[in-house]
């Protein structure tokens, strides 16, 4: 096994101790800094507002030539986020670039439960709801945030 | 650090989407099944032999020991080979290379590929068939 490129040790022990707001990293196993799981808050005024949402992140062997691989485990209803948590985002895809990090990845992402793209989506169903119906679309996200994102209050 | 289950499992639904090879397929049972346990193949038959033109379906199970060990392997199609419990369709492990010896790089394709090639070993090819479309 090669040894970690300093750029991985470096980025993901600063997002652990220098997190950005509102989003929380963990590394669930230290012998492998490759894999890391996401606590994301919601964006304010945005129907995932109040719910934290989990994922999980993978650097690949070619990161940062190749961009991180990551989903979502908890689920959410989003156009551009399928039922096992694959996100459809320019940036993880062809407009991926070494300079980004993971930071300017999860802000992207975050950015992206705000601001929906319906008209280049994974889920046609939810697109037509988001683009023709957007107050129902609302509706139905913040059901599915208070169903799944956000935790039930202790007794 | 090597590649979680999550992510090698969101790589094969990947490459099984965009039609990964001309002679077998496979996806999840469940598309929404987040945990990506249960999977279905299908195997082409191998030309030149009792199972041209035929097609295998299989079931096929990745529990989270996945890709560390392999998954559970059985034919639903009823299908007649040495590493095939005649009763049950499952693959017998013992008998079939690609499982025996394990590799974690080793793919579902390859697995589902790997079976079809059993299909024309000489063992195998001198096996009768039983009749096309049953189940076991």
């Amino acid at each position: 096994m090669s040894a970690l490129p300093r750029r991985i040790v470096k980025e993901t022990k600063n997002l652990v101790k220098d997190p950005v707001p509102g989003i929380k990293t963990n590394i669930p196993d230290d012998d492998n800094l490759r894999y890391l799981t996401v606590e994301m808050e919601g964006p304010a005024g945005s129907p995932f507002a109040g719910g934290v949402f989990s994922l999980e992140l993978y650097l690949p062997e070619e990161y940062p030539m190749e961009p991180p691989k990551i989903r979502f485990l908890t689920p959410l209803y989003h156009p551009n986020i399928d039922k096992l948590g694959r996100i459809c985002l320019d940036v993880l895809k062809d407009h991926w670039s070494p300079a980004f990090q993971i930071r300017t990845v999860l802000l992207s992402i975050q950015q992206l439960l705000g601001t929906p793209n319906p008209d280049d989506p994974l889920l046609s169903d939810v697109a037509e709801l988001c683009k023709n119906d957007n107050a129902k679309y609302c509706e139905v996200a913040r059901e599915w945030t208070k169903k799944y994102a956000i935790p039930e209050p202790k007794e | 650090m090597a590649i979680p289950r999550s992510f090698r499992l969101l790589e094969e639904l990947e490459k099984g989407e965009k039609g990964g090879s001309q002679v077998c397929s496979y996806g999840l049972a469940d598309g929404e099944d987040v945990t990506m346990t249960k999977w279905n193949g299908t195997i082409l038959g191998a030309p030149n032999s009792a199972h041209a033109n035929r097609i295998y379906s299989v079931e096929i199970e990745c529990d989270s020991t996945y890709p560390d060990k392999p998954p559970k392997v059985k034919f639903v199609s009823k299908i007649n080979l040495d590493c095939v419990d005649q009763t049950t369709g499952e693959i017998i492990v013992e008998k079939f290379n690609t499982m025996k010896n394990w590799k974690r790089s080793t793919t579902m394709e390859d697995i589902l590929l790997d079976l079809r090639k059993e299909m024309i070993t000489a063992t195998n090819k001198a096996l009768p068939q039983p009749a096309e479309g049953s189940t076991f």
